[in-house]
């Protein structure tokens, strides 16, 4: 398999444009961290098949700390963002996942690869999606030309918000070749309470609570283990706040469970933001779903009466990572508990067998799925843009 | 807002002022939030912005208003919501009278309706008459729900039967002309309009209120050739009986304040005290414009005056909840919102406000007889965010919310009876067992 | 006067055929048709512009918009979709050949869940009027237009509306979970859910922010969230515009994120104090209104810094709320600020562009200048920390040239904002207003792509037609 990984848009945007004109279909990435993600694109066309990486298109172009705004090529590196933002005391909002444990990547993910994935966080619950904060994007059409939608500002609203369309749409309707993404200060301090609870139910129950309370709680986790279940709830704020608010938070919740602090809590985010405590083996299928929290537990008992589910939830129970056999049947089982909780699924990992052989997200309503075809022909009339990744 | 007035049409004053009051009006459209009738009829037409599109049409065009328009500005209740919530202080109360006015002299209602409405000018200001009819209405009360059909007619007929009391208090000489002295030292001299149609439905507002004054050293005149105010005909748009009705007042009033003097005059009723503040405006091109602006310069709402005198409570704190109505000529009218709470806290009293304490309980003048479906409905929406108060009492400052209010669990008083009983006066008849 | 689509004669010729199919697709008093009664439909927030419609429908379920949209659809004829009417770029501009979608009706809340965090109310409850429902229990819908009071959730959709406190809370877009879309051709689809983020494309972002060109909007699943402790709001007045921006640079710098940082110029003050007697600074050239949030001490200690921030550029004067009620009057005053402006003047066009906030001093003095080249007032009130600008410009309608002049004023300030890197419009979306202006800021590829996104949704161009994209190079509609 060939991998082109031009220099400049330019370059980016003729390559794409001789493949529109040769009908010859590309894998779109950035530096392959999330290959194995959802369906594997190129199976049909076996050798012939070519890769387009922006690998290449790297930098920082613009840095506006009292702007709230960094502007970045979509190749470059997520730790090289972060150690730009953390010298002004910043932070990406959405704290994108560092996915290589899980998908047994070397390298780190890029920029475009976490927005055009929209993968987001914990901090997602409070401060919303990787997609919330795309300020702009300049990004390459399945017929190779270049454009932008949004800009560099904070606020606006015009024309059609073509940011929205293309994060999360896994390089199927362009390539985004540059992002402006909206940054805000890092909390000074952060700490967590950690709760022992007796069942998904009064986990969920817990987190519920922080966030409905005034205290701005900015992850809500509950980590299933042999041992026992714990809801985690973090605080990220000025100091003084973080420990006045970990206090009040305390004492509101006291009838939730057994409390403590926890001693590293980035160190515990981390692991949660990266799905860690999931302990998905190699050869099991890992899924996602998406559902309102006080759903989780009937979730999580028709998965267990199904397959023996790996779970871990975060989004105050809403997010629902799941490990377990790569089975046609285990997948059905997701299916029907998302589906039965008025939620949404996605096979984030699995063996190609499995994700070619079933549907990897919900299908659509069927007007819905109409219009879609017909976005995707505006922006990419010959399909040559990672053909297969969403759907078959 | 853009206008097209002919230089000819702004020679007429009335025409130049509702100019003036269109140029203020940005279109901004915060006004149709707190409209009541925007709230229920979702229709643009039925919001203070699309009435005033439709009253500049209207006056623009010059020609004689047609049903079209008259639906809309008769379901206005004049609650002057919209005035209170308008940023760029739209006067819709003088736009609004104006149009009304153009209505009545420019189209003729079905004849069903002009009755109606002339017998209501007639009536209502009259307690004679008023009294009367409030008998025969007590005596035709057990028909009501023989009355049959939807129609306008029907409704109304049913409406105004269900709107009369069951018992008519006899009436009260301490309302007739005299003059009430202060007792003890005199600390003030005040006129005092004791109305027209409360006065016949509920004489205990007017003996509270000369009760209190008198006992806080306040002498109290009634003077005599005073009458209604004038608001009723005002709102129905009959101009020249209207203002009649408000020279007879000026003239009265006038007489008094030329003689001994008066450092107010005390309205209890607080839709006649919006009238009665606005005579200034209402007689400007008039030969007694002085007179008139002098006494719309000295009315006050009861509550202001009580603050005025510094009212102070001699009874202990009653266990009572009060439900404060806000009634919409008091807050939206003469823009008094927290006077009246904060004296019923002062006399002990517990007071909660209901929820959408802004928007009107559908009595509004004549109005729950003339538009009784949105009335009825406004009144249900009231009751129901005054019950959530859990409220033993309901306190207002106008009568008719009072008589709109009237009739469900829980009892409605004035305001004053509820100051006047702390201060001294005996408890409000329908609040005993409370409290 | 700005170009509008030629009316297509032959449903002009229909006129009353399409009105007796409307009233019996509806229920009685759903639709109105009499000229006279359709005029206060002409306009919405945007006054200068106006167009009387062929016909107003006001539909009270989503059923009845299906059914409005499917006859329409058929039928070839435009439809324009309206909430309140307060969109301050003619979002609601009617067409003479079409029928106006009124949502007002929709104005039940029909679910509220707070362990879940959500609500689902009809496209025709007010902004505000979520957060009445759920702020007895602590909750709040979080973003606030000025105009929350009247404008109505469909819209905000709609139009991606933003508020003060987006700053810290985000706009409309960061704040939906679903809604109930209503195609062209009258299919009911159910978009997202009580769910975070769509597994396939986000359809939901792209429809919100759309200014109905690709569907209606009928029901919402909005966020709600807890409020903070309390909040309290600071006014810090400054000698000049520049000074203040730096203020605002220099707050942002230090990691502080306010709740909301507001920006009035002096005419803007003056106005405003009018209306709501809030204690502002009536000596100062510009003002901040900067809000914190959390517990009593958490207020202190923010406002602390902030003072101690604004101390260091020689502050004319700075006055922390002392209560609820001097809270709640300073924002009295800020969102009632565009109307308050109909005090001074008869007249305005409101602007919304959105510049770098490092680029606002500059930006600010360039409009001072423009204002007495066009010999006409301004007076600026924006959202600060996120470089969202409102000026406003004073004209008087009965003067055709002074309209002219004003359009020619804000056309030349929006690209101004462009220019130095910013928008068209933060919040109040193109519109009708600021549809020639968009090659300003998109190539025309990029509109042509745009179009074809709506042609996607909207293949005869029914949908809010004559709005934000420019009408010349569009085959789709004869200008």
């Amino acid at each position: 398999m060939s991998v082109i990984s031009p220099e400049t848009e330019q370059s980016l945007a003729s390559a794409v444009a001789r493949a529109h004109a040769a009908r010859e279909p590309l894998a779109i990435e950035g530096r392959g961290t999330k290959r194995a993600m959802l369906r594997p694109t190129l199976q049909p066309w076996g050798p012939a098949a070519r890769t387009l990486s922006t690998r290449n298109l790297t930098g920082i172009t613009l840095y506006r700390p009292t702007e709230l705004m960094i502007r970045a090529r979509a190749g470059t590196p997520i730790p090289e963002i972060e150690a730009a933002l953390a010298e002004h005391g910043q932070q990406i909002v959405a704290e994108p996942p560092d996915l290589r444990v899980l998908f047994g990547a070397e390298e780190p993910s890029t920029l475009g690869g976490v927005v055009s994935t929209n993968l987001s966080g914990p901090r997602r619950i409070m401060w919303g999606a990787m997609r919330d904060h795309v300020l702009g994007i300049s990004a390459v059409t399945g017929e190779g030309e270049i454009f932008r939608s949004g800009g560099r500002v904070l606020k606006n609203v015009t024309g059609l918000d073509l940011c929205k369309l293309l994060s999360g749409a896994h390089g199927t309707l362009g390539i985004i070749t540059e992002i402006a993404l909206k940054v805000l200060p890092a909390g000074e301090a952060t700490g967590t309470l950690a709760l022992r609870v007796p069942d998904v139910t009064a986990g969920v129950a817990a987190l519920s609570a922080g966030l409905g309370s005034p205290y701005g709680v900015s992850g809500a986790a509950l980590v299933l283990e042999e041992g026992g279940i714990t809801a985690f709830l973090r605080l990220e704020d000025f100091s003084e706040s973080v420990t006045y608010r970990l206090g009040r938070l305390r004492e509101d919740l006291a009838a939730h469970g057994e409390q403590s602090l926890v001693e590293d809590p980035r160190a515990l985010w981390r692991s949660i933001r990266d799905a860690v405590p999931l302990r998905a083996a190699p050869e099991e299928a890992v899924w996602r779903l998406s559902v309102a929290p006080s759903h989780a537990a009937g979730v999580v008992a028709s998965l267990r009466a199904a397959f023996p589910a790996k779970l871990l939830l975060d989004w105050g129970g809403g997010l629902i990572w799941v490990a377990g056999p790569a089975t046609v049947q285990a997948h059905g089982a997701v299916m029907q508990a998302a589906t039965a909780a008025a939620g949404t699924f996605t096979l984030f990992r699995a063996p190609p067998e499995l994700a070619a052989a079933v549907p990897v997200l919900p299908e659509e309503a069927l007007p819905l799925a109409a219009i879609g075809r017909r976005v995707k022909a505006v922006l990419d009339p010959a399909g040559v843009l990672n053909p297969g990744r969403l759907r078959a | 807002m853009q206008t097209n007035f002919t230089a000819e049409q702004l020679r007429d004053p009335d025409t130049a002022e509702s100019n003036r009051i269109l140029r203020t009006c940005v279109h901004c459209g915060m006004c149709t939030a707190t409209c009541p009738t925007f709230l229920l009829l979702g229709d643009e037409l039925d919001s203070p912005r699309g009435r005033i599109y439709l009253i500049k049409d209207m006056l623009e065009s010059g020609r004689p208003a047609s049903e079209l328009e008259v639906r809309h500005v008769d379901r206005c209740l004049s609650c002057l919501s919209c005035m209170t919530t308008c940023p760029s202080g739209v006067n819709y109360m003088h736009l609004v009278d104006h149009a009304r006015t153009y209505i009545e002299e420019t189209y003729k209602r079905p004849w069903p309706e002009r009755m109606l409405r002339g017998v209501l000018a007639r009536v209502l200001p009259s307690p004679k008459l008023f009294r009367l009819s409030l008998k025969a209405a007590a005596l035709a009360r057990p028909l009501e729900p023989a009355i049959p059909g939807q129609s306008m007619l029907a409704q109304r007929l049913r409406g105004m039967l269900a709107l009369a009391p069951k018992a008519l208090p006899a009436p009260d000489p301490m309302q007739e002309a005299q003059v009430h002295p202060a007792e003890g030292e005199r600390r003030g001299r005040v006129g005092l309009l004791t109305g027209c149609a409360q006065k016949v439905l509920n004489p205990e507002i007017n003996a509270a209120t000369i009760r209190l004054l008198t006992r806080m050293g306040i002498e109290v005149v009634i003077t005599p050739g005073q009458g209604c105010c004038g608001a009723l005909t005002h709102h129905m748009g009959q101009h020249e009986r209207a203002m009649a009705a408000a020279r007879a007042n000026i003239r009265a009033w006038s007489a008094e304040i030329e003689g001994q003097g008066l450092d107010a005059i005390v309205v209890n009723a607080s839709g006649c005290g919006t009238t009665l503040k606005d005579y200034g405006f209402m007689f400007r091109e008039e030969p007694d414009a002085e007179d008139a602006a002098r006494v719309a310069g000295l009315a006050m709402d009861i509550t202001e005056v009580l603050e005025k005198f510094a009212y102070a409570p001699t009874r202990d704190e009653p266990a009572m909840t009060v439900a404060y109505h806000s009634a919409c000529s008091l807050q939206h009218g003469q823009k008094i919102t927290a006077l009246p709470k904060q004296l019923l806290a002062r006399a002990g009293f517990k007071v909660k406000e209901p929820a959408e304490g802004h928007i009107c309980c559908g009595s509004a003048g004549t109005y729950n007889i003339l538009q009784p479906a949105i009335a009825g409905q406004l009144r249900t929406r009231k009751l129901e965010n005054i019950r959530r108060t859990k409220a033993d009492v309901i306190a207002a400052g106008n009568i008719g919310c009072m008589t709109q209010l009237a009739g469900d669990a829980m009892p409605v008083v004035h305001t004053v009876q509820l100051l006047d009983w702390m201060a001294g006066g005996p408890r409000p008849e329908g609040l005993d067992g409370i409290g | 006067m700005i170009a509008l689509p030629a009316p297509k004669p032959e449903i002009l010729a229909r006129r009353d055929a399409i009105l007796a199919d409307l009233a019996r697709l509806l229920p009685a008093d759903s639709v109105i048709g009499e000229t006279l009664r359709l005029r206060p439909y002409e306009t919405d927030g945007l006054a200068a512009y106006r167009q009387i419609p062929l016909a107003v429908v006001l539909p009270r379920t989503t059923a009845e918009v299906a059914a409005v949209l499917r006859y329409c659809h058929a039928n070839g004829i435009r439809v324009v979709p309206r909430g309140a009417g307060t969109s301050l770029s003619g979002g609601a501009l009617p067409l003479a050949d079409a029928v106006v979608i009124g949502l007002m009706r929709m104005n039940t809340i029909r679910e509220i869940n707070y362990e879940d965090r959500y609500a689902i109310v009809g496209a025709g409850v007010t902004n505000i009027g979520i957060t009445k429902a759920v702020e007895g229990d602590g909750f709040f819908y979080a973003p606030d237009p000025s105009s929350q009071l009247a404008c109505m959730i469909g819209g905000n959709v709609m139009m991606n509306s933003g508020g003060a406190h987006c700053l810290k809370y985000g706009v409309t877009a960061n704040n939906l979970l679903g809604v109930t879309f209503v195609t062209i051709e009258g299919e009911v689809i159910e978009i997202g859910g009580t769910h975070l983020d769509a597994a396939g494309y986000d359809w939901l972002g792209l429809i919100t922010g759309s200014e109905g060109q690709l569907g209606l909007v009928t029901e919402v699943t909005v966020r709600i969230l807890r409020g903070p402790e309390g909040a309290r709001a600071m006014l810090a007045a400054f000698s000049s515009v520049e000074i203040a921006g730096a203020a605002v640079d220099a707050i942002i710098g230090s990691g502080i994120i306010p709740v909301a940082l507001e920006f009035m110029d002096r005419p803007c003050i003056h106005a405003c104090e009018a209306f709501a007697h809030a204690g502002y600074p009536l000596d100062a050239e510009a003002m901040l209104i900067i809000e914190v949030e959390g517990s009593v001490a958490e207020q202190d200690m923010l406002l602390d810094r902030i003072r101690g921030i604004c101390a260091k550029f020689d502050p004319i004067s700075m006055k922390v709320a002392e209560s609820a009620e001097q809270s709640a009057a300073i924002w009295k005053g800020r969102k009632g600020a565009f109307g308050a402006v109909g005090r001074i003047s008869p007249d305005y066009l409101c602007m919304d562009g959105t510049i770098p906030t490092g680029e606002l001093p500059h930006v600010l003095k360039r409009i001072s200048e423009m204002s007495a080249q066009y010999g006409l007032g301004v007076a600026n009130v924006f959202h600060a920390g996120d470089g969202n600008l409102h000026p406003l410009i004073m004209f008087d309608a009965n003067d055709p040239d002074s309209f002219r002049r004003a359009e020619a004023f804000g056309a030349d300030i929006l690209k101004l904002c462009v220019e130095v890197g910013g928008c068209l419009t933060g919040e109040h979306g193109v519109g009708v207003e600021k549809r020639d202006l968009m090659t300003t800021q998109f190539t025309r590829a990029e509109l042509t792509l745009q179009r074809a996104i709506k042609s996607a949704f909207d293949p005869e161009w029914l949908l809010n037609t004559a709005k934000v994209f420019p009408l010349d190079d569009n085959p789709k509609i004869a200008a």
